[in-house]
């Protein structure tokens, strides 16, 4: 990883560790959105780790239905889309 | 078990915030007994009638003001001095130095009591706390007498007042004339025009200057959220010097902590309520703002000063030689700082007030703060109301959830399955959890978009209240008759029962009611938040009520019930989300208020 993506990581985890216990978790999505940009971060790097987790989080409002959301793996090509979420076993 | 762990870390915690506060001590005891030793030292080197060393030299030809020591030994008539009466300050000029040395400000008191004495805010150099504003000229041509700290002026005019200026005058014996023409306004502001009048046969280069100087160090909120020290707005940019960082940019630069040369601005020494800065009245001129910091004789020694760039030649037969410079001395009311921004050019002035990062925010939030305030007739009252009102307009976005609300009836069933298939795999369980929302496009969370929006300007409301100088001496209901001071219960003597202050052990013995209640309402919402699936984060997030109540305890009033107020207002909207969402869910026997509709929650929309 390189020292920005380091940092990011760094300020994410200040987060989880202060803000959020304070003001209480309240993501859509699984994983949340600050391990979300924790994974982010690790498997694409500050630039492209940082603007999914941008992303992530602008999509976090009342307006998406939220839910199960990945992040999408490092080796797919650009071309790649990501598959969305697994289907959910139901029943 | 649990209780016994739970136990042994509050013991733990507060084991460790002593230990702190008792490493802290000895430093503070060192401070103090430093400060008290450099008080004697002072005291000796005036009763032998000879001061300080002279600070160190000009920097450069043109440099530094420097202090010329006085005669030594001579014995010395005081000094005459010219009341200064204006309908705000009142105060007198020093005509020995021609230093504004003596100013209390006549609207604010040093306490709540109302026959507690007025606030000072300069003082003569003679004092426990010097701190005074002096005009003079350094000779830049080397032989031309100045005045100095020892120089008498003759004054024309017996007092200063708003429409009663005053002339300072002081012939040098060599053909020159110094001038200082001072007048006063309404509020704060002293505007001085210093001239030379050069009778002489050869033309003078001369460097006027303006300062303000600081010869001791106050004692500071050490508070990252508000600013104290140098600040000044030079070349369209805030510039903000602490006492600390000042003194170490100083040592690297020959005394010298920062140095502008531009067109006008403004610069000074700010306290949290209290500035003296100097702006030049013609704004588009160049000056040179300089921030000092000189240790003299082991003390630190503060000086904000402006000059010209350059020294000014009077040739003879002429006047000139001069600068005219304003010296703002007073209380940071944002309005009349305002006022001298728009009426007199003064750039961004209304920044002495140390509004942060968030200034789009937190300026107009002191203004609609200030408003309520004014109409309510009471500073708490309005950062009550303001909070609602903030939280009101936040709400439909928490609210926006509720219309998937009915749906979450018909998941029940669904949502019970999930939770007792994974019962001992709470992350799995929770995944499914979301999936399910995902298919059936439902869910009970606001998400993280809305918390992220909401901290800045929540925090930029809590940076208003901090610096604001509306909270000074503000009463609030009960015990409380000052917001911006910690609230002065103590849990601890049995809130007054027990007549001695534990406090005086150390500052943790200091358990306000108004902290406590913090807590509880803390405590009370952290119940209502989901927790984190992490479980040493979840550990954290159950002591976060009582790391924050002990952090809170010795913050000003008007925090602690802002905060309150904002977690009970936290706690009224959760619980409405809370109560719709357990409703919905069948097993919970809830069927006649699950009927309720979704929509009921509506009303309460902002």
């Amino acid at each position: 990883m390189t020292p920005a993506a380091q940092a990011l990581r760094g300020a994410v985890i200040a987060y989880q560790w202060t803000l959020r216990p304070l003001i209480g978790a309240q993501c859509r999505f699984h994983p949340s959105c600050s391990h979300y940009a924790l994974e982010a971060l690790q498997r694409h790097g500050a630039l492209r780790g940082g603007w999914l987790a941008t992303r992530r989080i602008l999509r976090c409002n009342p307006w998406h239905p939220g839910g199960e959301d990945p992040v999408p793996p490092a080796a797919a090509p650009r071309a790649a889309t990501p598959p969305a979420f697994q289907p959910v076993p139901k029943g | 078990m649990d209780q016994k762990r739970l136990l042994a870390a509050i013991a733990l915690s507060i084991g460790i915030l002593l230990i702190f506060d008792f490493l802290g001590r000895p430093a503070r005891e060192a401070q103090r007994a430093q400060q008290a030793a450099q008080q004697q030292t002072m005291q000796q080197q005036a009763a032998q009638g000879q001061q300080a060393v002279p600070t160190p030299g000009p920097t450069g030809p043109l440099g530094a003001p420097s202090d010329a020591a006085p005669a030594a030994g001579a014995p010395r008539s005081p000094a005459a001095r010219l009341p200064v009466e204006g309908p705000r300050v009142q105060g007198s000029l020093n005509l020995r130095g021609a230093r504004l040395d003596d100013l209390v400000l006549k609207d604010y008191r040093e306490t709540v009591d109302r026959n507690s004495p007025l606030v000072r805010l300069l003082a003569p150099r003679e004092g426990a706390a010097p701190y005074y504003n002096q005009w003079g000229w350094t000779a830049a041509d080397g032989r031309t007498p100045v005045p100095g700290n020892d120089t008498d002026w003759t004054a024309e005019g017996s007092r200063l007042a708003p429409g009663a200026p005053v002339t300072l005058r002081w012939d040098n014996g060599q053909g020159q004339v110094f001038e200082i023409a001072l007048s006063l306004d309404e509020n704060y502001m002293v505007t001085a025009e210093q001239r030379v009048r050069n009778a002489g046969a050869e033309p003078v280069q001369l460097l006027p200057w303006a300062r303000i100087r600081r010869e001791y160090t106050p004692p500071t909120q050490g508070f990252y959220i508000l600013h104290e020290g140098f600040v000044g707005v030079l070349d369209g940019r805030l510039r903000e010097e602490t006492y600390s960082s000042a003194k170490s940019e100083a040592a690297k630069r020959n005394g010298v902590a920062f140095e502008q040369e531009g067109p006008g601005g403004w610069a000074g020494i700010t306290d949290k309520y209290w500035l003296t800065a100097l702006a030049p009245v013609d704004q588009s001129a160049r000056f040179r703002a300089t921030f000092r910091a000189l240790p003299e004789a082991g003390q630190d020694r503060w000086q904000a000063d402006f000059a010209p760039p350059a020294a000014l030649t009077v040739a003879p037969g002429e006047t000139g030689g001069g600068q005219a410079v304003r010296l703002f001395a007073g209380a940071k009311e944002v309005n009349l700082l305002d006022a001298y921004a728009t009426r007199l050019g003064i750039p961004d002035f209304d920044k002495a007030v140390d509004f942060g990062w968030f200034y789009f925010l937190t300026k107009p939030f002191f203004h609609v703060l200030h408003f309520l305030g004014s109409i309510l007739g009471n500073f708490g009252v309005a950062i009550l109301v303001f909070t609602l009102i903030l939280k009101a307009l936040f709400f439909p976005l928490a609210n926006k959830s509720y219309k998937s609300m009915a749906k979450m009836k018909v998941l029940g069933p669904k949502m019970t399955e999930i939770r007792e298939r994974y019962k001992d795999d709470p992350a799995k369980a929770q995944a499914e959890m979301m999936a399910l929302y995902r298919t059936e496009k439902v869910n009970p969370a606001s998400g993280c978009l809305p918390i992220l929006i909401q901290i800045p300007v929540f925090f930029a409301l809590y940076k208003v209240l901090f610096v604001t100088i509306e909270m000074r001496h503000a009463p609030f209901f009960g015990w409380i008759h000052d917001l911006s001071a910690p609230d002065p219960t103590n849990l601890f003597n049995l809130f007054g029962l027990i007549p001695y202050d534990p406090a005086q052990l150390s500052h943790y013995l200091h358990m306000p009611a108004w902290a406590l209640i913090m807590g509880a309402t803390m405590y009370l919402q952290q119940r209502l938040n989901p927790q984190p699936p992490d479980p040493i984060q979840a550990k954290l997030f159950q002591w976060m009520p009582l790391i924050f109540t002990f952090m809170l305890a010795g913050m000003p009033a008007g925090l602690v019930i802002y905060w309150s107020w904002n977690n009970l207002l936290s706690i009224a909207q959760q619980w409405t989300i809370q109560r719709n969402t357990t409703a919905s869910r069948p097993g919970t026997a809830a069927v006649p208020a699950a009927a309720v509709p979704a929509g009921a929650a509506k009303p309460k929309k902002g």
